[in-house]
């Protein structure tokens, strides 16, 4: 390694890292092909949640993955020794590598860097022992499930299920960032050569912890998640997984693997500044300091994958950032949440195989449930159909409660700087790429209640 | 990795404090470690439902007596602890040559505050609606909320991350501190690791003690270092961070990953186990704990001394490890033939993590 703090568009061969394996849970679909699928027809993960009792609330719906069954992606696991995030993230970890083209041997003679981000770890369990406390006191609780619940089992458990020594497996819960978290720092111990593969990525699971409290705040919606649009009212929880598989581009090259993009960068920064609410010039920042991490320039990015929740705050918030950023002119910025629901720690990982399909595919998804752009959200959120695009550059944003920001920038690989490249991964359709934006709209509301509380 | 590359900055340990039941702050830390003091008490039945028995807590450790009324109504322990124990280390350190946007944090943890977690959902299930949660406690429920606090009481803005690894955690944030310096992103970082001890926490460490072991006395507490890049010729700190290495136990043989881990973190610092002044193990229940002891008194045996922690502060699970840093630099402090020689923490967990961080005194 030369230069680690080198911008990734400057590195040698040899320190770029590429993703090469992609597993997904997604209540659009579950596998690489079927998520492709629901991307580009802008499929609609909504449905009454099941999960939990939802009595009592007036609206409970939710984005979940029904009839989930791990039970193909688990070798050393049996099912019932896992939570049910665990599981997403071991099934995800093992579609990822299966993807990859990697035997468990061959992962077993490599440094192995799992990551794997959340912000509620192994929620249902965490239900299950808060509903037996209620009801009969701590003193009946099951000991498999206590347990479960210490969240660095999510990354663990990864890692046994491949039968990993050299493994350094990590949780990042830094809430609903935590997916792009995890691909950092894949990247950075890629990039420092503490490791040869990373596996990483971010799961979380329907939980009536995360819904009560998003409920509580006003900040569910009754029916769709409408990210941009005028009349948004909130997010839509849901649940489900994203692993990549990272590796140096030699090592990818040398073992002939199925490069699918290039990690070029990321950056994180913190808000310092309210748990729940988000701070436009601190998102900036980050955007600015991923891009420069990456060695891009704003007018070279051609998609952002906005955080877009869908919540008044959020979105007003975010799209004005990007324009600070993007000079009043950012690229086409849809919002997979629209989608997906808001899967928590999975939901910038989920994103970031979503900006993967579309730099391979050659298309932009959707921002779906999409009416009327809110004129304070000046971006062009690609309403509800996904167009054809040759992308090479898509910024993946993650905004989180604590103010935790995480944004990955993605490259097309190979680049157009790849000369002489011997890649046929290159699959662009030709397309529009004028990005201008159009009006936006909107605004937003959020977290008053617990901004008054907490300040108190 | 194959051998210490010369390239690379000095990572010093700058400054550090804890919050331990041996009291808050970093003298009263040394104190209790130089008198080998127990700390377990009897616990407060008002305060704790949990069964009778003892804990190690810090002592008169209350969230709005230590930090005050302001911004502290529905603060929770674990968060309390992290905002103060780095409230004690900046104390220490020069803030003025601190930028906050290149200053970093990084707290491990086991599961945040489970007690805050149950208590929001019990909330919703007991409710007369199911959305009747206490606001106030929402961020609190969510594992980065003591991080994100932390952020906000000393203006913190560079990365700011949670990572969970039970008892490991302390040594895995020093590893993620360590990455994100030398990639630059940030030129000081605030480490180490919090746990509270709770009602919600005393009932999972009974339901899921070893049987034979029997039930763990319960520790709590954070420590927080300050780790930097330094420049090759900046004058040397009491300590830099030599390297840090962590594998997985896949297949129940703790003692041969132990061994391979703490082989591996000496090979890449080309040292020998005789350049070992202290070794402190994690003192945990159980076969890693029995592997970590196995090779602490190896190396003791080598030369090297022992600086055993557990026995004094109990079990402190994502504290542990971070108290075990603590420990050895503190002891290093007053005893001068550590100079120029290393001290080897080890670290596992349930979960399958064994890690181990080498530090060089200076």
């Amino acid at each position: 390694m030369d230069d680690v703090t080198a911008a990734g568009g400057q590195r040698p061969a040899y320190d770029r890292v590429v993703v090469t394996g992609l597993g997904v849970f997604s209540s659009i679909g579950v596998g690489v092909e079927e998520f492709t699928e629901g991307l580009r027809s802008g499929r609609n993960g909504v449905s009454p949640i099941t999960a939990f009792d939802t009595t009592g609330f007036d609206h409970a719906n939710g984005c979940e993955i029904r009839d989930f069954d791990p039970t193909p992606w688990l070798r050393r696991w049996k099912q019932e020794e896992l939570g049910r995030t665990a599981q997403f993230s071991v099934a995800a970890a093992r579609m990822a590598v299966a993807d990859a083209g990697l035997t468990d041997e061959e992962l077993r003679a490599r440094r192995v860097q799992v990551a794997v981000g959340t912000t509620d770890g192994e929620s249902q369990d965490l239900d299950r022992l808060a509903a037996d406390w209620v009801a009969a006191g701590p003193e009946t609780w099951d000991p498999e499930t206590a347990r479960r619940v210490g969240a660095g089992r999510l990354s663990a458990a990864v890692a046994s299920e491949f039968g990993l020594t050299d493994s350094e497996a990590v949780t990042l819960a830094t809430a609903c960032s935590a997916g792009n978290y995890a691909i950092g720092m894949g990247l950075d111990a890629l990039r420092v050569g503490d490791a040869d593969i990373a596996l990483c990525g971010g799961a979380d699971a329907m939980c009536q912890k995360s819904f009560s409290a998003f409920y509580r705040l006003g900040t569910i919606a009754p029916d769709f998640c409408r990210p941009f649009d005028k009349d948004r009212q909130g997010i839509l929880t849901g649940e489900g997984a994203g692993v990549l598989v990272l590796e140096r581009l030699d090592s990818a090259l040398a073992r002939g693997a199925r490069i699918h993009a290039e990690v070029l960068g990321y950056g994180l920064t913190c808000d310092a500044h309210h748990p729940v609410q988000p701070n436009q010039s601190s998102i900036a920042r980050c955007m600015q300091l991923a891009l420069d991490d990456a060695g891009v320039a704003p007018q070279d990015v051609d998609l952002i994958s906005a955080h877009g929740t869908g919540t008044r705050t959020n979105d007003v918030t975010e799209s004005r950032a990007i324009r600070d950023v993007y000079d009043s002119a950012p690229p086409r910025t849809v919002s997979l949440k629209s989608m997906l629901g808001h899967t928590m720690g999975a939901a910038s990982a989920l994103a970031a195989v979503a900006c993967s399909v579309a730099l391979t595919e050659g298309f932009i998804p959707p921002t779906i449930n999409h009416r009327e752009t809110d004129p304070e959200c000046e971006i062009d959120c690609v309403p509800n159909e996904s167009v054809p695009a040759r992308l090479r550059v898509v910024q993946n944003n993650g905004l989180a409660f604590a103010g935790n920001n995480a944004i990955v920038v993605l490259g097309h690989y190979p680049a157009d700087s790849d000369s002489d490249s011997d890649s046929d991964s290159d699959s662009d359709s030709d397309s529009d790429s004028d990005s201008d934006s159009e009006a936006g709209s909107d605004a937003s509301v959020d977290a008053s209640a617990v901004a008054d509380a907490v300040r108190s | 990795m194959t051998g210490p590359d010369k390239r690379r900055p000095r990572l010093d340990l700058v400054g550090w404090s804890a919050t331990s039941p041996f009291g808050i702050g970093r003298s009263a830390f040394a104190e209790g470690l130089r008198e080998g003091r127990a700390t377990a008490t009897a616990l407060d039945h008002e305060q704790w439902q949990v069964p009778a028995g003892r804990a190690c807590l810090v002592p008169d450790f209350e969230v709005r007596a230590v930090l005050g009324k302001k911004g502290t109504r529905m603060m929770n322990r674990v968060t309390g602890l992290a905002v103060g124990t780095v409230g004690e280390l900046l104390a220490d350190m020069d803030r003025s040559a601190l930028t906050p946007e290149t200053t970093g944090m990084v707290l491990g943890t086991t599961g945040g505050s489970v007690q805050s977690t149950l208590d929001l959902t019990r909330g919703s299930l007991s409710g007369e609606r199911p959305f009747h949660v206490e606001p106030g406690l929402i961020p609190y429920s969510v594992m980065n909320g003591a991080a994100g606090q932390v952020a906000i009481w000393h203006e913190l803005k560079g990365p700011n991350a949670t990572l969970a690894a039970g008892r490991s955690a302390g040594v895995l944030a020093l590893s993620y501190a360590r990455r994100l310096l030398l990639t630059g992103r940030a030129g000081v970082v605030l480490c180490g690791a919090a746990e509270e001890y709770s009602t919600a926490r005393a009932w999972l460490a009974r339901h899921t003690a070893d049987p034979a072991a029997g039930e763990p006395l319960l520790g709590e507490g954070c420590a927080m270092f300050a780790l930097a890049a330094a420049p090759a010729d900046a004058p040397a700190a009491p300590a830099s961070l030599v390297g840090v290495k962590a594998m997985t136990c896949s297949d129940g043989n703790w003692a041969a990953v132990v061994r391979r881990c703490v082989e591996q973190v000496l090979r890449d610092a080309d040292a020998k186990p005789t350049d070992v002044w202290a070794v402190s193990p994690s003192g945990a229940a159980g076969p890693g704990g029995d592997a970590e002891q196995a090779v602490a008194e190896e190396l003791a045996a080598a030369g090297g001394i022992e600086v055993p922690v557990a026995p004094l502060v109990g079990e402190g699970h994502a504290a542990s490890a971070a108290f075990q840093l603590a420990a050895v630099l503190s002891r290093a402090e007053t005893d001068e033939r550590s100079t120029g020689r290393l001290s080897l923490v080890t670290t596992t967990d349930e979960a399958g993590t064994v890690a181990a961080a080498l530090l060089r005194h200076h």
